[in-house]
């Protein structure tokens, strides 16, 4: 079976484990609401400083939120011992990993879109005319994201104290990319939007690299 | 005295007296800096720290690699002694920065590029660390580091090029700043040399208790199978 | 003079991060090789 059929299959299998009782959306979507709420008690910020650290808040608490949801990505697996069952399977292992890195991506970016509105109205931001750009890169980041995360959601759950290990792991990492989208979601929101060339650069270089080094190595990671 | 202990003595002096000379060389050789005085030679040994440092974490990522494609336990060894002399150098660089930096600009930290990106080159490989740690089978536990340890090398270009553009457009006081003096240079290349020879020191001590940990594991084991052969034998 | 403070601090903390981290392997190192005696020993009689 080549890889993008066994990829999709084992995309397929994971939309249809979260979409049947969509707890982990809902999760994530009220623990980044919650973030930004926090955020405005503990800095108060005027409409100004809204606007300024928006982007900033919008991306660490889909950092955060991002991290808890990857979780589940292996230690679900773990708990029913299925994992062994997909490395029978026919497909090579990184079908496996690709799968679970599309399902996550596809999550995150669900949540974070939901969001979106919700943070227009907190922070008082105009998205409408930068939409699609934002959009943009909001797919970038959150490729980013999730493919490092669900690699490294792999790496934790074969460790103690995952729960910890898994964001202590990952944000370091995602130093890049966090600084990339940032500025880049920063740019668009600016006076006037302009999208950052550079920091788009940033993301696609962070998500190839990543990519190609789970693709090489991540299979490492899935065996006995 | 065995071989192998002469040799040790004898590396170990010799580093100790480049060490000597770096030191005497930055503090009494070097020409004082004109605009921030004597401080700046804390220089001297703060950045070849990081370079050292860099070199270390280039030989963890190495090692992984080899350890992915061969799975000879040695290459395991080589990339958690390396990995913890690369977080003893950056913790020297980490230190050494606030030093420089309270008499320079009165604060003891800057967000500046370099610090920054130091900051969380030092968390990565302090992670990787404790990701051994929190495992037990050493053969899983080889394999994972191994691929976050190339993972976490991979990032590093990334976080200092993306918090060098980062800080360029939104700029702060910087640490240790200024060009190199011409006659500075030899200066910090001996410094840079001594610190590559004391990491190299550093790295084989480590290895060393790496690879006496596995002779013990395998004599534990020798003790049981032969004790167990013995109670049958008696039997 | 207090830049000569701060630069005396300075070299004193890279040499003694060094140090602090040498003794701690060579410790572990020692008592490990009293380990290896100690099974090398039980073998022989065993």
């Amino acid at each position: 079976m080549n890889l993008a059929r066994a990829a999709t299959i084992i995309l397929a299998k994971e939309l249809r484990t979260e979409f049947r009782t969509l707890e982990l959306l809902q999760a994530t979507v009220v623990f980044v609401l919650v973030v930004l709420v926090l955020f405005s008690f503990t800095f108060d910020p005027t409409a100004s400083e809204s606007r300024r650290f928006g982007p900033g808040l919008l991306w660490l608490a889909f950092l955060f939120a991002g991290s808890l949801m990857l979780h589940p990505s292996f230690t679900r697996e773990q708990t029913n011992e299925t994992l062994a069952a997909l490395r029978l399977a026919p497909i090579e292992p990184f079908a496996i990993l690709l799968g679970k890195v599309l399902a996550n991506f596809l999550f995150l970016l669900l949540a974070e879109v939901l969001l979106l509105p919700i943070f227009a109205v907190l922070y008082n931001v105009h998205l409408a005319s930068v939409l699609g750009r934002l959009l943009l890169v909001l797919v970038l980041g959150t490729l980013g994201l999730t493919t490092t995360g669900t690699v490294f959601s792999a790496i934790a759950s074969q460790a103690r104290m995952r729960e910890l290990l898994l964001p202590l792991l990952l944000l370091p990492v995602l130093t890049p990319a966090l600084i990339a989208s940032t500025e880049a979601t920063a740019g668009l929101l600016g006076d006037p939007p302009e999208l950052r060339q550079v920091w788009l650069a940033f993301l696609v270089a962070f998500d190839v690299l990543f990519l190609t080094a789970t693709w090489l190595f991540g299979e490492y990671l899935l065996e006995e | 005295m065995p071989r192998g202990m002469k040799t040790s003595w004898l590396a170990t002096a010799a580093v100790a007296a480049l060490i000597g000379l770096a030191g005497y060389s930055a503090l009494f050789v070097a020409p004082t800096e004109r605009t921030m005085g004597l401080i700046q030679r804390i220089f001297y040994f703060h950045v070849p720290s990081a370079w050292t440092g860099f070199v270390a974490f280039f030989l963890v990522f190495v090692s992984s690699i080899a350890y992915l494609l061969r799975r000879r336990p040695q290459w395991d060894w080589l990339a958690v002694s390396a990995a913890e002399v690369g977080v003893a150098c950056f913790t020297v660089v980490l230190v050494t920065g606030p030093i420089w930096a309270k008499p320079v600009w009165g604060i003891w930290w800057t967000w500046d590029a370099r610090l920054t990106s130091t900051f969380v080159l030092w968390v990565l490989y302090v992670s990787y660390l404790l990701l051994r740690t929190l495992m037990g089978d050493p053969e899983r536990r080889a394999t994972v580091s191994a691929v976050f340890g190339i993972f976490a090398f991979l990032d590093v270009p990334l976080v200092y090029l993306s918090i060098w553009f980062w800080r360029t457009q939104h700029p702060q006081p910087v640490i240790g700043g200024g060009g190199l003096d011409k006659r500075m240079w030899p200066v910090f290349l001996i410094c840079w040399a001594a610190l590559l020879a004391l990491m190299a020191l550093l790295v084989r001590q480590r290895y060393r208790l790496e690879a006496l940990c596995h002779e013990v594991q395998e004599l534990a084991i020798d003790v049981e199978l032969h004790s167990a052969e013995r109670a049958t034998e008696i039997r | 003079m207090k830049n000569l403070q701060s630069l005396m601090a300075a070299y004193l903390f890279v040499w003694g991060i060094f140090f602090a981290y040498h003794l701690t392997v060579a410790r572990r190192l020692a008592r490990l090789q009293d380990e290896v005696e100690r099974l090398k020993a039980m073998l022989k009689q065993v």
